[in-house]
Formats: structure tokens, sequence, C-alpha cells
């Protein structure tokens, strides 16, 4: 195959050019590839759908790392749900903080994104402050909501689309254990697709979220290969002083932070929080969907 | 006593240079052993250019039901054909050949849950449904999908009926499409099956004329306009070995379709057509005896192998025997225990010897599809040529 054509969507497609394969694994029901394109460098790819490229992952991981991160101001415990690319642990153990446990079903998927997109983690996987567990992300939360283990400040789910291994990601019962696994002040954050083509899902989320937190709102990036415009990301928290925290405030987290970014400013975090008017329609879905939808 | 069996039956006298063709199969039970199932891959694809020259802008997709196998698909592939599947592991079998789901369409009008979902994993993004339940399973899924509409057009001269099981009735199709939309369902398009093995095209064509009318009645209104017309399967075998001609069989499915607009997608299911004539089967006479007026053989393949379609395709397979001269009542048995495992009841045959072979011809579409596990024997094993 020279190229890759995604399978997202019956009537449009984007199409990749496949300079080089580095990886392919075909098991029953799933298909990986990592492969070389000029323009977005490494990309990976599951069951027909881009994951990740190297071009533009960053501005994913940092809008997933650093929002809620630098808006809870001393996240000191971290859970982070999927992700076995390890862009979003590189992210993560930027910050101070303590302890990072990372939840990923497959040891294999972590081995491969070390030895083919190396600069994903580029490191991270060595940090002595993770604890890395291979589990099902849903028995891990059900398992350490009743654990009594000290909990989480934030919690960042890099799951894949509700249609395939991240499934149950996307239920209502992981989003009730994973409060539980939340520290009282902590924020926990999802991805949470395109609205522009996938507006379902936003609603999904919204009604599974939005009971469960005081403060349930959604934030978006444009991500260029996740095709179709803003992508969102859903924001839950009972802590209302992270939820809109002052510029001054973020600025002066972010400086004290010193690290280099290439999306996120705090500029662009206060930013994002505010949707475009077809995502805010969107979220208000009209009688005759609502009637038939589920 | 049953009928006369008058399906063709080739002896030494009806073909030229037999002495060629028994050498060849049995060489190749020698290598591979008896039973088996020849596929000529070089058939396939002759096959496969025929129809597309018979149906030309039309997009083929091969009914992999037909015959689920590995160097089949691989065939199809190199060919550029597309592929319509019906169950997961038809896409598993697809995977393996790293086929991507955009050249599939989903047929089956009825799917559970877990379906849709493997078939959205794998890439299909077209399904077919036939009512409002399944559109309603649909609902989750809309933003991703496209969908056909299949509608019911019954031949009565189709060997196996495809419209009785599946299928609205041309009035439904305003108010699915419009129940559709509503729902955020985008229909794409119209789809039928007439029935497999039709003798003539005139369904094809009523069918086509049928669709073509409905959706520009709906395009006159509709915010998303229909563009897709699935013109299914149906296309014959040529089982009376009657030198069936498929450019004149769809001369007037050509026509039908040349009044359509030429900014619509139109494609096909065809099996049988495709892949029928590509596989022979060759068995060996493992028996005989003599009973109730009858020569008895007994074969080591039959209804629950390789001639499964006999039963449950309504096919009759032409045979072909390597002897010539008087002709004797002779009943073709297969190798289980029980009484219908009967290839032909009463068959005016030359004479046999055990160790003779018997070949069957025009094997390769819902043959060894429906084989059984019955007795434990073993399968026919399929032999490829011409790769
Ligand atoms: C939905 C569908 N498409 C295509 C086919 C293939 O039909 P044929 O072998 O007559 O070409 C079938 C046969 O059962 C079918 O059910």
């Amino acid at each position: 195959m020279k190229h890759f054509k995604e399978t997202l969507y019956d009537a449009v497609c984007q199409e990749y050019r496949i300079d080089k394969m580095y990886f392919e694994s075909k098991t029953s029901h799933q298909h990986l590839m990592i492969f070389h394109n000029a323009q977005l460098g490494r990309v990976m790819t599951l069951d027909g759908i881009v994951q990740t490229t190297e071009a533009d992952e960053f501005i994913y991981h940092e809008m997933l790392a650093h929002v809620p991160m630098l808006a809870h101001g001393n996240a000191k415990r971290i859970l982070i749900i999927g992700g076995g690319d390890g862009g979003m642990l590189r992210e993560v153990v930027k910050h101070p903080i303590d302890h990072v446990t990372q939840v990923e079903i497959d040891q294999s998927v972590v081995d491969m994104a070390i030895e083919f997109l190396p600069k994903h983690s580029n490191g991270a996987y060595q940090d002595p402050r993770l604890n890395l567990v291979i589990d099902d992300g849903f028995n891990f939360v059900k398992n350490f909501a009743n654990s009594g283990e000290a909990k989480f400040d934030v919690i960042i789910s890099d799951s894949t689309d509700p249609i395939g291994p991240g499934e149950v990601l996307f239920t209502d019962d992981f989003y009730q254990y994973a409060k539980q696994c939340l520290a009282d002040d902590g924020v926990m954050v999802t991805q949470n697709g395109v609205p522009f083509f996938q507006a379902d899902e936003l609603q999904n989320t919204q009604q599974r979220m939005s009971s469960l937190y005081s403060d349930m709102r959604f934030y978006c990036a444009p991500v260029p290969s996740y095709y179709g415009g803003f992508m969102t990301f859903a924001w839950g928290t009972d802590n209302t002083g992270a939820s809109a925290p002052e510029l001054s405030v973020l600025q002066q987290r972010f400086s004290a932070l010193g690290i280099k970014t290439r999306y996120y400013n705090p500029a662009i975090h206060g930013a994002s929080f505010a949707l475009p008017q077809y995502v805010i329609d969107s979220l208000t879905p009209s009688t005759d969907n609502i009637e038939n939808g589920q | 006593m049953s009928a006369l069996d008058n399906r063709p039956l080739l002896t030494l006298e009806s073909v030229d240079q037999p002495e060629q063709q028994l050498a060849h199969y049995q060489q190749l039970l020698k290598q591979h052993g008896s039973p088996l199932l020849v596929f000529d891959a070089n058939v396939l694809r002759n096959k496969f250019e025929s129809l597309q020259k018979a149906l030309p802008g039309v997009d083929l997709y091969y009914a992999v039901k037909a015959h689920p196998d590995s160097h089949i698909v691989s065939v199809i592939d190199a060919l550029g054909g597309g592929f319509d599947i019906a169950s997961a592991g038809e896409m598993d079998l697809l995977l393996k050949h790293k086929i991507s789901g955009r050249r599939t369409i989903h047929t089956h009008p009825i799917k559970k849950d877990q379906e849709i979902r493997d078939a959205l994993r794998f890439g299909a993004t077209t399904f077919v449904v036939d009512n409002l339940y399944e559109l309603k399973k649909l609902v989750n899924y809309r933003s991703r999908i496209g969908v056909l509409l299949r509608v019911s057009f019954r031949s009565e001269s189709a060997k196996v009926d495809l419209s009785k099981k599946f299928g609205c009735s041309p009035d439904e199709v305003i108010e699915l499409v419009s129940a559709a939309e509503k729902l955020g369902i985008h229909i794409k398009g119209l789809s039928f099956h007439v029935g497999s093995q039709v003798d003539n095209a005139a369904k094809h064509v009523e069918a086509v004329h049928a669709c073509h009318s409905l959706m520009e009645q709906i395009n006159l209104s509709a915010d998303k306009p229909l563009s897709v017309l699935d013109i299914g399967g149906g296309f014959p075998a040529d089982y009376a070995l009657a030198g069936f001609d498929i450019q004149t069989f769809c001369a007037p499915i050509r026509d039908a379709l040349s009044a359509l607009p030429s900014d619509w997608h139109i494609i096909a299911e065809p099996g049988r057509y495709l892949i029928a004539p590509a596989v022979t089967s060759i068995t060996t006479v493992a028996g005989k005896s003599h009973r109730n007026g009858f020569v008895w053989y007994y074969l080591d393949d039959g209804i629950y192998g390789s001639y499964s379609g006999q039963l449950f395709d309504h096919a009759v397979y032409p045979l072909q025997v390597f002897r010539g001269g008087e002709k004797h009542a002779s009943i073709i048995a297969g190798p289980t225990c029980d009484s219908i495992d009967v290839v032909a009841e009463n068959i005016l045959m030359p004479s046999l010897e055990i160790g003779d072979l018997i070949v069957g011809h025009q094997m390769g579409a819902y043959t060894a599809a429906t084989k059984t596990r019955f007795n434990s024997l073993p399968d026919a094993k399929l032999i490829v040529e011409n790769l």
C-alpha cells in the first residue's frame, strides 16, 4: 500500500502518502501502522484512523496536559489513561509533580512507540516518578476508586475513538469511577473528538460528565491531522478556582515552570474555553435528534 | 423412481483432447490427494474483465460470501475490485490482505450493534438497511456512515430469491428516506438484489427504472441527494454449458443505466458469475455397487462437502467423466452415511471403475462456502493455478 486512506467518515476522507513503513501489525480486528509522511513526519494509525503525527502532536499533548495542570496550580499526582505513544507523559513530567500513573492496556503499544515514535515520549518512560500500569483503563479506575489510595489531582483520558479498544472509556461507569479517583479539587480532562463532524460525541460526553461536576465545559484546539477543524477536550472539576484562573496567575505559573511550548501559552489557555458558535449550538441539539438519538 | 437427471455430462466423446485434461487432473490428484477444488485465477480475471466490459462505469464489489477464500480475494484485490462483505469473518479475511475498508460495502441488512462497531473498526462505512428498526441502530454512528436502502424486486426466474427475505417495498422508500433524514442519517442511495442466478435481465432493468424514478423524485426535495445505485448480483453462471454471453445478458441493463444522471455512482455485487466458472471439483470414485437396477458410484466428496450447493443453492453442476461408450442408469453418491448425500440420482453414464475421476464444473460459487463438517470427513483441498 502506497497510500493511507482514513476510514473515519463515509463521505470524506483524508489520504496520506506512505513514504516509508516502519511498523505494521495486523491482529484480528486490529490494524496498527507507523509510517513516514513527508509533510507530517511519523504517523501512527489504528484501524484506519490517524492517531498521532510527529508534526502536530504538540498541539494535542500540550493542550490536554498543560491546561488542567496549570489551571490546578499545584498538581502533584497525575493519572494518564491511555496515551501509549508517550506524548502526554512527556508533557506531564515537565511539571514539578510527585507522581504519575499511566494506565495503558497493551505493553506492546508502549514498546512499539518507544522504538518507532521516539520523539513522542522522548525518554519520559524512564522518569522515576512514573508508575506504568498495564491494564484496562476501566478496570484500573474501578479498582482504584475503592482502594483508599491517595487520589489524583489531574486525570487525563487520552483515549482512542469511542469505537474500538477505547470504547469503555466513553461509558457512564468509567466517568463515575474516574471521579472517585479524583481529589476534591482535582481536574479531569478527556479528548473529545472533532465536533464539526462528530457533534454526537460532544453531546454524549456532556450528558455523562455534567451531572458529576459542578463545572463541566469544553475547550478546544485545532489539530490538523484530526481532520475537521477544532478538536474539543472535555473539562470537569468541582474546583472553581481552577475553572477561571486569572491570566496573570497563569502567566506567573507558566513562567515559573520555565518550559518552552509551541501551542500552549496562558492567553491561548483562557481563549481555548471560548467555543465557536456551531459547537455551542450542537450542545443544545434540536428536538428531533433528542427524540430519537440516545 | 426419480426423474432422469439430464444435466450436462461430458464424456470421452464430447470433448477434444480428453487425455490431456485427464492427465492434468491425475497429476493434481497425485500431488495433492483427493478430493480437490481447483481454482484457476485466469478464469476469474477473465470473468471480471468481461463483466466490467459488459457494465462499463459500474464498480464491481465481489460478494465475498460466494467463496470466501484468500487466493480469490488476492486476485480481486489485484484487479482493483471492491468487496461486498456481510460478517466479521469476511472482514478478517480482507484484513489479512490489508484491504482498506474504503473498498468495501457492508451489505447485511440486519446487524447486531457489535457487528456495526466491528465494521466501523475495520473501516467499512457504507451500510445497507431495509427498515426503521435497522435505521435506528445506526443513529449512534450517523456522523460516520453512508447508508443504502435496500428495495425488494422479486424475480420469478431467480434460482435463489434474495428479495423475499430482505428489501423494503418500493412504496416504502420515500417514507424511510424521510425517517432517516429525521434521525440524522444520510441515505446515499438505493440497492437491490433481484435474486441469484436469474435467466434474464428483465428484473434488473425493472429495478433500475424504478429506483431511478424514486431517486429523482426524492432528490427534488432532499437536502442531501441520493446518488448511489447498487444493482446487486444475480449475474448467472453457465451451468448448462450453453455458451452464456454476459455482453448480451447485460445489454438491457446497460441501456437502463445509460438513462441515469452521469454523476450517479453505480455499483454491483457480483458473486456467482465471477467465481463459479473459476473453480473445478475433482473427486475420485471410492466404491461401486449394483443396487435396484442402478450402478452406484460412491465419491470422496458430496452434498455435505463441495456439492453442498446442490442442496443450499439449488445449483446443478455439469459433470465430466473420462470414459465413453454405452450409458447406464447410474447414481452418484457422496461419502457420508446419509441417504440425501447423492450428487446425481438417475443419470445416464458410461461405466466407471473404482479410482476413476468425476469432475464437476462451474463449482466456484456457494460450494465450499456452505460445506459442513458432517462425518468429520476431510475438506476438498483448494488448489490454485495461474495465480
Ligand atoms: C447482498 C448480496 N449481494 C450480492 C450477492 C451475490 O449474488 P450473486 O452471486 O448472484 O452475484 C448476494 C448473494 O447472496 C447477496 O446476498
